[in-house]
């Protein structure tokens, strides 16, 4: 394959790299930072690719590479990462400041339940041990097949299949414990309040019926209901959306606070 | 030493022997599944819990060297403080403390199973002073193979 062959087809998922990124970082910079070196490492290591996978499989194995470089160090964030952070934005005027000026300014200043959804799921889901998290966004989100998973990770698909089962398993119980969308028990509902607070003429439980994983709560199991909740994130990219700039700026406060948490209490 | 699976116990079904001294017992399951996944669930130490219901925390590291406080069903309120003595991947694992030590063996079984194998011997000049207030671990034996079969032949065979 040539450097230019590279390019183009690098285009073509360049922007699955980066949310994926986005969703193991938690910060658009180091997202940003990470699809630059991964693209600089691909062209100079072009002539090392024998297409023994797809060229989408080898240059998210590089990216996988440099994620786990950055984070391996880094602490994981807690399970109940949104209600820190929320404890937080209350005592923050300017927080809420910027967020209502983006929401009423922005062409992605929209907010929408769903949206909130997938972001709450790339705050919750940074607990889980950096490898299960990886397997996860990468089969669940992001579509590759265990065998291809294997490859980027370097990791046999017996390791594959354990971490998926792992982190399935404790995101499904974190989010029947948690979210009151799933489970009338469950104790969060940061969703609903934050879409009175920026659409407070919508009626959320109107908002609620167009999401299936909502609608359908009582009707399937826990581990269709975390398949709903995978689906909204695959049809979701947090850079192009509707909702972009208002989820990412509170990302960001999250992440913020989650760094001063972890440092606090190290 | 690899203990084998005693051909006249019957499968996941645990055996006792004690001496004077000593007291050691034993469980063998053939399980079906990779040994990565078997090894892997034995040696994530904060998922214990979530798939072993004779285990109720771990906390620490199993590597080699490593350290943990691992508390039981047998014994809620007593935290074991366990060192790791052995650790070979896919193989062998063994911890213990002075009292005595667990170990963990993993061998080529029938029909592509892995054939799982756990013992505990405990043990020592003093041994005959507490043995009566030392519980069976039969159950304990049973229930944890039983757990551990379950849990790795669920991953094995899963289609997500």
């Amino acid at each position: 394959m040539t450097t230019d062959q590279l390019t183009v087809e690098f285009q073509t998922f360049q922007g699955e790299l980066k949310s994926f990124l986005l969703r193991m970082t938690a910060s658009v910079q180091d997202a940003e930072d990470i699809v630059q070196e991964t693209y600089l490492k691909a062209h100079s290591k072009i002539d090392t690719f024998r297409g023994e996978s797809s060229l989408k499989t080898w240059v998210f194995s590089i990216a996988s590479n440099l994620a786990r470089d950055l984070l391996k160090s880094k602490k994981r964030w807690p399970e109940n990462v949104t209600d820190i952070c929320k404890d937080a934005a209350l005592g923050n005027k300017q927080f809420f400041q910027e967020a209502i000026h983006i929401r009423e300014t922005s062409p992605q200043g929209n907010f929408e339940i769903k949206e909130h959804i997938a972001f709450c799921f790339t705050c919750v889901s940074k607990s889980l041990p950096l490898e299960g998290h990886l397997v996860l966004l990468l089969k669940e989100v992001y579509g590759f097949k265990v065998r291809e998973i294997s490859q980027i990770l370097l990791l046999s698909d017996a390791m594959v299949k354990y971490h998926l089962h792992v982190s399935r398993n404790k995101m499904t119980e974190i989010f029947d414990q948690r979210c009151s969308l799933i489970n009338k028990k469950g104790i969060c509902y940061q969703c609903t309040e934050l879409n009175g607070i920026f659409n407070p003429k919508q009626k959320a439980q109107e908002e609620l019926l167009k999401i299936e994983m909502a609608r359908e709560a009582e009707n399937r199991s826990q581990d269709e209901l975390f398949d709903l909740r995978m689906k909204i994130l695959r049809e979701l990219d947090p850079f192009e959306s509707g909702a972009a700039e208002l989820q990412l700026h509170h990302l960001e406060h999250n992440r913020q606070v989650m760094e001063k948490y972890l440092e606090e209490n190290s | 030493m690899n203990r084998q699976a005693n051909p006249k116990t019957r499968a996941g079904e645990a055996t006792t022997t004690k001496t004077i001294f000593s007291r050691e017992t034993s469980v063998s399951t053939t399980i079906f599944a990779d040994a990565a996944i078997v090894w892997a669930l034995l040696t994530h130490a904060s998922d214990f819990p979530r798939w072993n219901s004779t285990v109720t925390s771990v906390k620490g590291e199993i590597r080699e060297g490593g350290s943990i406080e691992l508390k039981s069903t047998l014994d809620e309120k007593r935290t074991f403080k366990l060192k790791v003595k052995e650790f070979v991947p896919e193989k062998r694992l063994v911890w213990g403390d002075a009292m005595g030590s667990r170990t963990y063996t993993l061998n080529k079984g029938p029909e592509n199973g892995v054939l799982f194998n756990m013992s505990e011997k405990i043990g020592g000049p003093l041994f005959p002073l507490f043995a009566n207030s030392i519980p069976s671990f039969d159950e304990s034996f049973e229930k944890f193979a039983a757990d551990l079969k379950k849990e790795a032949e669920t991953i094995q065979s899963s289609k997500k």
